[in-house]
């Protein structure tokens, strides 16, 4: 029997907001996938092009920034420089021909625990569409 | 040269000297050096030197005038990039010496990165550039100076770069520049006149102290630079269009890295990355040996030491938004990876997205040190209808 394919995406979810989000979706008893391994952050600006690229490399399916709305961040331009630090690893990806598709940028307040959970729903039917990261297999990295 | 408060010129009101040439431009520029230090305009000067044993140029700070006679202001190679040698000068203060840089463009443009970066502190530094046909590959250029040099005053003359030529000069727009304080031109002029053209007030005042009217025409050079321009326009967009299609996937990206030995020697080449300890070279980017037994149990194998593509795609995310695409990183990797090629490929695309192009000295700030509230539309679009519902935050 074939295994079904579970993929793997390492998200990166700022403590003030899209991490307390995906808590309220818990205690909301709101079904998201496992497949949303959560790493929590201070700010989504702590989030170096470089752990990006880590992850992906290391064979996760996708990569999810989370981080409060424009406007909201607790060090109030936090998630203005994460959206530009994002846009170059983007065009990085995109100029290389690798899947932009893998990584994926959100904005996901406190309060959004339904959002965050259609998030993590929607993104893994989406990557699950997309299939295994081809990097998973590759010897040479 | 930087910050310019006042407007730039624009390029119809832009104007050159003439100097006389007696052997070539290379000497018609040290003849202006040596005015400028005759006439304590400048203190010293910065310029190429043959070292001793004749296969390489180095850098040289000169105050003694008379050194100046075995300088070489426009070198046939470029061993180390010139913005390296400008940030060992004045990476703490400005100094108090005035000091002309004469250097390849692209060793300007870098300069004006480090600027930037807050690496270079260009205040009391003129830096000068001249019509730059390429540099011929290091490798080359230490296998044989002489043959070397005869190919390089072929493309001195033509303005066009040979096959011994590095790879990125063949598609280098910005071979001739015109946001340095002073530039030499000399290509469409007749061989008996070079034109030293100011671009800031730096340049102005300059010309002005050595009593050089700058009152000549540039239509004639414009048409000259003009036309190579358009050569390398085309060369350029055949270029990336060959280096994308390599890089494509991960599997191209194997194809062109993977043979890559983990030396770093590009970093260090590199005038952009200044960084006293490189994250890639830190502890923290070692990875812990039961992690890459468990990578190997996972996909049956991997390759030792770890992360060699990481390092190439990290080193494009962190210093791409600068990249002014001078080749030092090809020249310097002992195996042969055309590393400057795909840099400056990924470098141009990176840098559209925030319509940003290094070295250009327009008061524009780095990419990453600004932000607009809204911008980047798109970007955060996650999926479909996702933005439709609940709270609004924007």
């Amino acid at each position: 029997m074939k295994k079904e394919f579970t993929p793997r995406i390492t998200s990166f979810l700022c403590k003030w907001c899209s991490y307390t989000g995906a808590d309220l979706a818990g205690t909301a008893r709101l079904q998201y996938p496992t497949s949303i391994i959560p790493i929590q952050v201070m700010c989504s600006s702590r989030v170096d092009p470089v752990f990006l690229i880590k992850a992906f490399l290391s064979g996760s399916d996708g990569v999810l920034i989370g981080g409060c709305h424009p406007g909201d961040c607790h060090y109030e331009t936090g998630n203005y420089h994460a959206r530009r630090r994002f846009a170059i690893v983007m065009g990085v990806f995109d100029s290389l021909g690798l899947e932009s598709q893998r990584l994926k940028l959100s904005w996901i307040s406190a309060s959004e625990g339904p959002k965050f959970a259609r998030v993590a729903n929607e993104y893994t039917e989406e990557i699950m569409a997309l299939g295994e990261n081809p990097t998973r297999k590759s010897i040479f990295l | 040269m930087i910050p310019r408060e006042d407007e730039p010129m624009t390029d119809a009101q832009r104007k050159g000297a003439v100097l006389p040439v007696a052997k070539d431009p290379g000497d018609a520029i040290l003849e202006f050096l040596r005015l400028a230090v005759a006439s304590e305009l400048a203190d010293a000067v910065i310029l190429p030197m043959k070292v001793p044993s004749g296969d390489s140029y180095a850098w040289i700070l000169m105050n003694d005038v008379s050194l100046m006679d075995d300088a070489v202001p426009i070198a046939a190679a470029m061993p180390v990039q010139g913005a390296k040698a400008l940030r060992s000068l004045t990476r703490k203060s400005p100094g108090n010496l005035t000091v002309i840089a004469v250097m390849r463009p692209c060793e300007i443009r870098a300069a004006v990165e480090l600027v930037k970066l807050g690496q270079v502190h260009a205040d009391n530094l003129i830096l000068a550039t001249y019509d730059c046909p390429g540099a011929v590959q290091l490798q080359k250029y230490v296998d044989d100076p002489e043959g070397s040099e005869e190919h390089f005053s072929r493309m001195l003359q033509s303005g066009k770069p040979d096959n011994t030529a590095k790879p990125v000069c063949h598609y280098c727009e910005e071979f001739s520049m015109f946001d340095s304080d002073l530039h030499f031109g000399y290509l469409g002029l007749s061989e008996k006149e070079v034109l030293v053209i100011p671009g800031s007030d730096k340049g102005s005042e300059l010309l002005a102290g050595l009593g050089l009217d700058p009152a000549r025409d540039l239509s004639d050079w414009e048409k000259g630079i003009d036309s190579l321009k358009v050569e390398r326009e085309t060369a350029r967009k055949s270029a990336f269009e060959e280096t994308g299609e390599q890089l494509r996937g991960f599997s191209g990206m194997l194809s062109v890295f993977a043979n890559c030995i983990g030396c770093h020697n590009c970093q260090s080449a590199c005038p952009i990355c200044y960084c006293r300890l490189c994250y890639f070279d830190s502890e923290t980017a070692q990875q812990d040996p039961d992690a890459l037994i468990t990578a190997a149990a996972k996909r049956g194998g991997i390759s030792l030491p770890e992360d060699r593509i990481m390092f190439h795609v990290g080193r494009m995310t962190h210093m791409s938004l600068s990249c002014v695409s001078c080749g030092q990183c090809t020249d310097a990797c002992p195996v042969s990876i055309p590393v400057a090629g795909a840099f400056s490929y990924v470098a141009d695309r990176t840098q559209r997205t925030f319509e940003y192009k290094a070295g250009r000295n327009d008061g524009d700030p780095l990419p990453l040190r600004q932000f607009r509230k809204s911008e980047l539309p798109g970007i955060h679009e996650l999926v479909k209808n996702a933005e439709s519902e609940g709270p609004s935050h924007e």
